[in-house]
């Protein structure tokens, strides 16, 4: 085989990346595997085997079930939310109304700003008290007469609490998954949906029969980013309710086992069965959209 | 229609609200009576240092992470060798993992090269965990560039060095300017690494913004001028350099 | 300007997917010719030209530009300049940059690179072109800067790869005496690549026929055209291509005769002369190539022998002003072997049916006076002097003792 200098210049040009990827994602993943499997609880490294003690720990563990609930919960809403708003924006803006670019433009701004600061301003949104000292959105409702909607938001009791944390990750999200559909149905061609027409089909026909079965794999696109999203949710809900249990989710749970707690094997248990309920949703589907690749 | 449209801009405008008048909260929905920064000054005094730390951290970690993607995104694109594919997939992946799965060994690696704890460390981290987004735009965009204008150079006398140099850097502005922005925005607006791996002297501002707002003492209209500061310089991006953003948004979302 | 020729010895090119591109190539090309390579898509054209360029890697065999062995030098120290078909311009250069870019990475002088810039661009008509970005030229006037940066280089070979198949067809047709009279002027060994065979019959020294990566004939456009070596060469050399049809050789008079259907041809005596081979087919079947251009309306020429003499209907009657074409039926089956097929699938003809239709169809080349009309019979006299034949069975063509010639 004759090796050309290039190719191996080009090797060297990219092994830096490829070194600290190899090491800062898979070895790290590696290292964590290998402390979830240890007894390390305490400041001083401890790598005794411990097999999957911790893991089945968690079986047990009641905050555990809360924050297993609470994401199903959250992704429940989340998802359902963004979507469909998202969806039903796009469907909007493809009206081609004049000022579609400044709508487009306010939709999304809330991917530019921090969940930290998102979590801010809708925590004083979201203020649950009532009476004289009502405030925020209870508030709101009150002076526009709607004063039946005001309830305890995100302190309301659980289970429901952490559903009312999905309203600002709706605002922040919903405006990229218009985006996301806005770009699939445009990119349904006009011709389709013109012999449509000419077929006889209705705009809304045109929607449900041409528009929406070639939208699938954007909806699942917007599926996996969501969820991936959903499962990882720490900014936002540090931000609105900081330590409480009640709203407790897998990656609060690790933060404070690790670093308050400093139960390192704890710690690396829940952040491997984080990694697993990602995998399990985006490996198959970069499987999926890689399929069509061809090779380089 | 107008409901939704409402919506984003209330909120933001709730803010703005909140944050320029002296009001209190039982009268929150109000119009400010008139323009007073005090809110402002306060919130800016408190998070200063906090700004720069950012702006410090930020500016060279999406600087340096947007070289990486270049580089990178060049040779995978135009670069044919066995695992260039395989490589580019190890990568993708790398940009979906949640943080927790690796963030112990992070710490203690970080602590282990003395680099815990420094603006520096965060800096490292966000290079290196920034480096699979970067690379899929500039790979993308890449592809696009005809092969045969590589070939072209190549009988002229070019190798891989002095082609990137000279065709590629040349025609690559636009996915720099999306890459910059796109990795500006996500590194300045980040949490989790900021919180764990900074001393308060070094928090950035997303850290201190929190910490702000969970206080007792300050008062919450501070805290609503400071949630506008945190936000301004990604907002001021988005402003101005919005559809650069919106491109880096849509191609981690539509990957091929 | 050191000038050389180009040796392809015994070059393979195997992909890694297991597709033979070419194969065996063996050929010399002279200091100073114009060769072109020339043959249906997929043919290996391309990748012979690319290896020569050093864009692809070579499998088995040798490349010998002047006397060096380049197998193994990088594209940049091969000396060789390359055109291509999307004329892969720099889009950020100016058109003096595009031009100069090779030899600013050779570090020449600045006065030099401008002398020869503005030489070449004197050649091509670009001067006044200098200063602008390939975005705002049009197609003719890429092309020509793609060529220029290739004449600066001052190389020692110049590779062309379907440089004009981007270009409408009045271009095409003047942009190929300009390529053609530069070449000549500047005297560079150059392998041009194209499918087009007009581009290969008016512009080549010489023409190799390129086949599946196998060399099918490498000869002057004239003897390609005259002495096909075998049906696929006879069939792709021409336009409209040559007609085909099946006959029996049978003895006559001392001489042959061939017979298709209700037809016959006398095989005169200058032609056995020219083809001894075909002795050794009398009595048996051929296969018999008619060029539409050997054809002409008889009733022009009143006293032409019978023996020379076809009878058809006209089916279709084309007149493109200064020449009609007929196409008229035969009640001879169709002709079909793998060298039509393929022939056939290269101009995107309709689909070949594998099993041969009851009728053939013969297009002829008349002179514009002609009669014909559509739905009348014609009698057409053929020049039984340029008859052509081949073996059913090899394809080849039946010269001396049933092979080719060349």
């Amino acid at each position: 085989m004759r090796v050309k200098k290039d190719t191996l210049l080009a090797g060297l040009l990219i092994s830096p990346s490829v070194i600290a990827i190899g090491v800062f994602v898979y070895g790290f993943i590696g290292w964590s595997l290998r402390v979830s499997l240890s007894k390390w609880q305490g400041l001083i490294p401890n790598y005794a085997w411990n097999g999957a003690a911790t893991y089945a720990s968690l079986t047990h563990d009641p905050r555990f079930h809360i924050d297993v609930r609470n994401t199903l919960i959250f992704t429940a809403f989340f998802l359902t939310g963004a979507i469909l708003i998202g969806f039903f924006l796009a469907i909007l803006l493809d009206q081609r109304i004049p000022g579609e670019a400044v709508f487009r433009s306010i939709y999304l701004f809330p991917m530019a700003i921090s969940f930290i600061v998102t979590g801010v301003a809708w925590r004083w949104l979201m203020n649950p008290a009532t009476g004289t000292r009502q405030s925020g959105l209870n508030l709101l409702f009150q002076k526009l007469g709607l004063g039946f909607l005001a309830n305890n938001w995100h302190t309301t009791a659980p289970p429901w609490g952490i559903a009312f944390i999905a309203i600002p990750a709706v605002w922040q999200l919903s405006g990229f998954m218009m985006a996301l559909f806005l770009a699939g149905v445009r990119g349904v061609s006009d011709d389709l949906r013109e012999a449509a027409r000419v077929d006889g089909a209705s705009e809304f026909q045109v929607y449900r029969n041409v528009v929406l079965p070639l939208l699938r794999p954007v909806a699942l696109s917007a599926i996996i980013i969501l969820g991936h999203i959903s499962l990882k949710v720490f900014d936002l809900i540090v931000a609105i309710s900081g330590k409480d249990i009640r709203l407790d989710v897998p990656s609060i749970y690790m933060w404070t086992a690790t670093f308050d707690a400093n139960n390192f094997a704890l710690g690396a248990t829940i952040g491997m069965l984080l990694l697993a309920g990602v995998a399990f949703l985006v490996v198959p589907y970069l499987v999926y959209s890689l399929r069509g690749e061809p090779e380089v | 229609m107008a409901l939704f449209y409402l919506l984003p801009v209330y909120v933001l405008v709730i803010t703005g609200l909140k944050s320029f008048a002296e009001v209190d909260l039982a009268t929150m929905w109000k119009l400010p009576s008139g323009l007073h920064f005090d809110n402002f000054i306060a919130a800016w005094d408190a998070l200063r240092p906090n700004l720069r730390n950012s702006v410090v951290m930020s500016v060279p970690a999406a600087l340096l992470s947007s070289l990486l993607g270049s580089l990178n995104g060049y040779v995978l694109s135009k670069w044919r060798f066995r695992g260039a594919n395989l490589i580019f997939v190890l990568f993708l992946f790398g940009m979906f993992i949640p943080y927790q799965s690796i963030l112990i060994p992070l710490v203690l690696f970080l602590q282990r090269i003395h680099l815990y704890g420094s603006l520096n460390g965060l800096v490292l981290t966000h290079v290196v965990y920034g480096i699979p987004i970067t690379t899929l735009i500039f790979r993308n965009y890449y592809a696009t560039i005809p092969t045969d204008v590589l070939e072209a150079a190549r009988i002229d006398g070019a190798g891989i060095l002095r082609t990137y140099w000279h065709i590629i850097l040349q025609v690559s502005a636009p996915a720099f300017a999306v890459v910059l922005i796109w990795q500006f925005t996500s590194i300045w607006n980040e949490f989790l690494f900021a919180i764990i791996l900074t001393r308060p002297d070094q928090w950035p501002v997303t850290v201190a913004l929190n910490n702000l707002a969970g206080s007792e003492i300050v008062q919450w209209n501070v805290q609503m001028a400071g949630a506008l500061l945190a936000a301004l310089p990604t907002l001021l991006v988005y402003i101005f350099l919005g559809r650069f953003f919106l491109r880096g948004l849509m191609a981690g979302a539509l990957k091929g | 300007m050191r000038v050389a020729g180009i040796a392809f010895e015994e070059v393979s090119k195997v992909f890694p997917d297991g597709t033979e591109a070419v194969r065996e190539l063996d050929l010399q090309i002279n200091d100073g010719e114009f060769m072109v390579f020339v043959g249906p898509s997929g043919c290996g054209k391309t990748t012979a030209l690319r290896m020569v360029a050093g864009l692809e890697e070579i499998t088995r065999g040798d490349i010998r530009i002047g006397d060096r062995v380049v197998s193994d030098v990088p594209p940049k120290d091969r000396d060789v300049a390359m055109v291509f078909q999307n004329y892969a311009l720099y889009p950020h250069m100016s058109v003096y940059d595009n031009m100069a870019f090779a030899l600013k990475l050779r570090k020449e002088p600045k006065s030099e690179i401008d002398r020869r810039v503005k030489k070449a661009a004197k050649i091509l008509g670009l001067d006044e072109l200098l200063g602008r970005k390939p975005k705002a030229l049009s197609g003719g006037q890429r092309q020509r800067v793609a060529m220029g940066r290739a004449i600066v280089r001052e190389p020692q070979a110049f590779l062309m790869d379907e440089p004009l198949s981007n270009l409408d067809a009045k271009l095409r047709v003047q942009m190929r005496t300009e390529i053609a009279k530069i070449q000549s002027d500047l005297g560079v060994t150059t392998i041009y690549v194209t499918h087009d065979q007009t581009e290969a019959m008016t512009m080549g020294d010489r023409v190799a026929v390129l086949r599946k990566g196998l060399l099918q004939q490498v000869d002057t456009p004239e003897s390609l055209y005259e002495h096909p070596v075998n049906l696929f060469v006879g069939g792709f050399i021409g336009s409209p291509a040559m007609n085909v049809v099946e006959a029996g050789l049978a003895r006559s008079n001392g001489g042959l005769v061939a017979e298709f259907g209700s037809h016959r041809l006398d095989i005169d005596s200058e032609v056995l002369g020219a083809r001894p081979g075909l002795r050794a087919f009398e009595g048996k079947r051929v296969i018999l190539g008619i060029r539409p251009e050997d054809m002409e309306d008889a009733t022009l020429t009143p006293d032409a022998p019978q023996a020379r003499r076809l009878s058809a209907v006209v089916d279709l009657r084309e007149a493109l002003g200064s020449e009609v074409l007929v196409y008229l039926q035969l009640d001879v089956p169709q002709v079909i072997t793998e060298d039509i097929k393929e022939l056939a699938a290269d101009t995107n003809a309709e689909e070949v049916p594998e099993e041969p239709a009851e009728r053939s169809v013969l297009v002829a080349r008349l002179d514009p006076r002609t009669r014909a009309k559509k739905g009348e019979p014609i009698e057409l006299l053929v020049e039984t002097k340029r008859l052509h034949f081949f073996d059913p069975a090899t394809g080849l063509g039946i010269y001396g003792d049933g092979s080719s010639p060349s």
